[in-house]
């Protein structure tokens, strides 16, 4: 037997065929708009343009739109990996050598696909890793990921132009009971990897997840993401909150902020990688004891943490989030006070946030001007 | 120009926008970035999609009944799946310190687990399959006449 470079018509699967390619690809292409648009979502909660709030109603509304931002792109893997098969005889077509259009066409196309499974890959390989926390590489996660993301949206919006009128021929078609079954595949293997992981957001399924980056343990009920030992907290013995603004500052101890009214609601820590979780916190509200300590309301808030530096020692509370009555100075969590770990003496807690801007240990309040 | 050509162009030229703005973002960050970047679909087309195939060839020999072989085929690809993405809980090359609550799992045990669940599953579905799939003997065709007098 001579070996020989495969061609398409090697390949006698019923998978390659257009009535499998083009349901593969739909599917497909609703999990890598889900995945595109609650990416956005998040990086402008993250970074938000000045024209821009993230909204503090629902409360869970991150937590939503974040647990479908990563399980999407969970769901994609298979359903990426499936559509490839479906297609891959193509790869083995020998491109045209004249006339020379027909030749650059084909080198164009084959150019728009390169980039989109390029972008494609990367999103869902270094996404899969950052839900890990697992960051074998040397740039910086954010900002790539952000701009991959642009780049597989554009490459898809391109493809999904070139191939619009096959996709619908290959829908029209009805798929025999072989090729169901090819699908399937597809959509039970996806199943079996969403519900896998959908623990790390989903209460009830996370015993069931056995590949969930959030196991049901943690202190006080909840899971902690950075540790008070890894971010160098020590807090002093005599710690006391100082809130400022333009023209006054306060200082108030942990008695009297315990002495303040205390409010106790029941919001998500929602983190960036995906996973999170729901507990009852008891503390000040912000407007409250901003009134109390004499300080103006209604404006942004910048958050210091004990923590020496760090990308997140300080955070930005928006004036929506400030004024929010269930936006916390919290204390206490499900009933006790907080453990070091989750960010003793008092964190910020408020709806519908990302958990990286759920500062913890903090010493510092400024009103913004 | 008709609506289908209009969209066809908003897509493609608006697509190209899209790439080019991330294009733009990605520049400084493309020195430490291109070997993930094309590290994909090299790791696809070069042994991935070969690794699949060789395996279809292979189940095709083993599991002669094409419903049967379905059901095999998805065992196999659902615990492939289930695999990879339990690389980046496995495989942790720089760890960051594990935090309690968080990736805090044995996930070794829990991949056994899931892709054992997965092999029962499709065991399942392939022993139904002699008593659903099966075509009925004495039916000389599963085809209908079509109706008629509508």
């Amino acid at each position: 037997m001579r070996l020989r470079p495969p061609r398409p018509e090697d390949f006698h699967s019923p998978a390659h065929t257009p009535a499998v390619t083009a349901r593969l690809g739909l599917w497909l292409g609703v999990a890598f708009t889900v995945c595109f648009l609650t990416g956005l979502a998040s990086h402008a909660a993250q970074h938000p343009p000045g024209w821009f709030t993230w909204p503090t109603r629902p409360i869970s509304l991150y937590r939503i739109t974040q647990s479908a931002h990563v399980l999407s792109g969970v769901a994609a893997i298979p359903l990426l990996l499936a559509k490839l098969w479906s297609v891959y005889p193509r790869l083995f077509i020998r491109p045209p050598l004249r006339p020379p259009a027909r030749l650059l066409s084909h080198a164009a196309e084959r150019l728009s696909i390169l980039v989109l499974l390029c972008a494609a890959f990367f999103e869902l390989a270094s996404g899969l890793f950052n839900a890990a926390q697992s960051y074998p590489w040397r740039f910086f996660f954010v900002e790539t990921h952000y701009a991959v993301g642009w780049i597989a949206a554009g490459a898809l919006a391109v493809h999904i132009g070139v191939k619009l009128s096959r996709t619908g021929t290959g829908l029209a078609e009805r798929p025999d009971p072989r090729r169901r079954a090819i699908l399937r595949i597809a959509w039970l293997s996806t199943g079996a990897v969403v519900l896998a992981t959908a623990g790390a957001t989903v209460p009830w399924l996370s015993r069931v997840s056995v590949l969930a980056w959030r196991s049901p343990g943690g202190p006080q009920g909840l899971p902690v993401n950075r540790t008070a030992a890894a971010a160098g907290i020590r807090v002093p013995a005599h710690w006391s909150l100082t809130i400022a603004w333009p023209g006054g500052t306060a200082q108030l101890t942990l008695d009297e902020l315990a002495a303040l009214r205390q409010r106790t609601a029941t919001l998500p820590i929602a983190c960036v990688e995906g996973w999170s979780a729901s507990a009852n916190w008891t503390g000040v509200p912000i407007a409250a004891l901003l009134t109390a300590a004499g300080a103006p309301t209604g404006r942004a808030l910048r958050v210091s943490s004990l923590e020496p530096a760090g990308l997140y020692a300080t955070s930005l509370l928006p004036a929506r989030h400030a004024a929010d009555p269930l936006t916390l100075l919290a204390l206490r969590v499900n009933g006790q006070t907080l453990s070091p770990d989750h960010g003793y003496p008092c964190r910020i807690i408020a709806p519908s946030r990302p958990g990286v801007l759920q500062t913890k240990w903090v010493t510092r309040l400024e009103v913004l001007p | 120009m008709n609506a289908v050509a209009a969209v066809r162009a908003a897509l493609v030229l608006g697509g190209a926008a899209a790439a080019g703005y991330g294009g733009w973002h990605l520049w400084p960050q493309l020195p430490t970035a291109w070997t993930w970047l094309i590290a994909g679909p090299i790791l696809h087309d070069a042994v991935v999609a070969p690794a699949v195939g060789v395996a279809g060839l292979l189940l095709g020999r083993l599991v002669t009944d094409p419903a049967r072989r379905a059901w095999a085929a998805t065992g196999l690809a659902t615990s492939a799946i289930l695999a990879l993405i339990a690389v980046p809980l496995l495989w942790r090359p720089q760890p960051a310190p594990i935090n309690p609550g968080l990736h805090d799992r044995d996930y070794g045990l829990g991949l056994l687990l899931a892709v054992i669940a997965a092999l029962i599953g499709a065991a399942i579905g392939a022993a139904s399959v002699s008593w659903t799939d099966r075509p009925k003997p004495t039916a000389p065709s599963t085809r209908q006449p079509p109706e008629q007098g509508q």
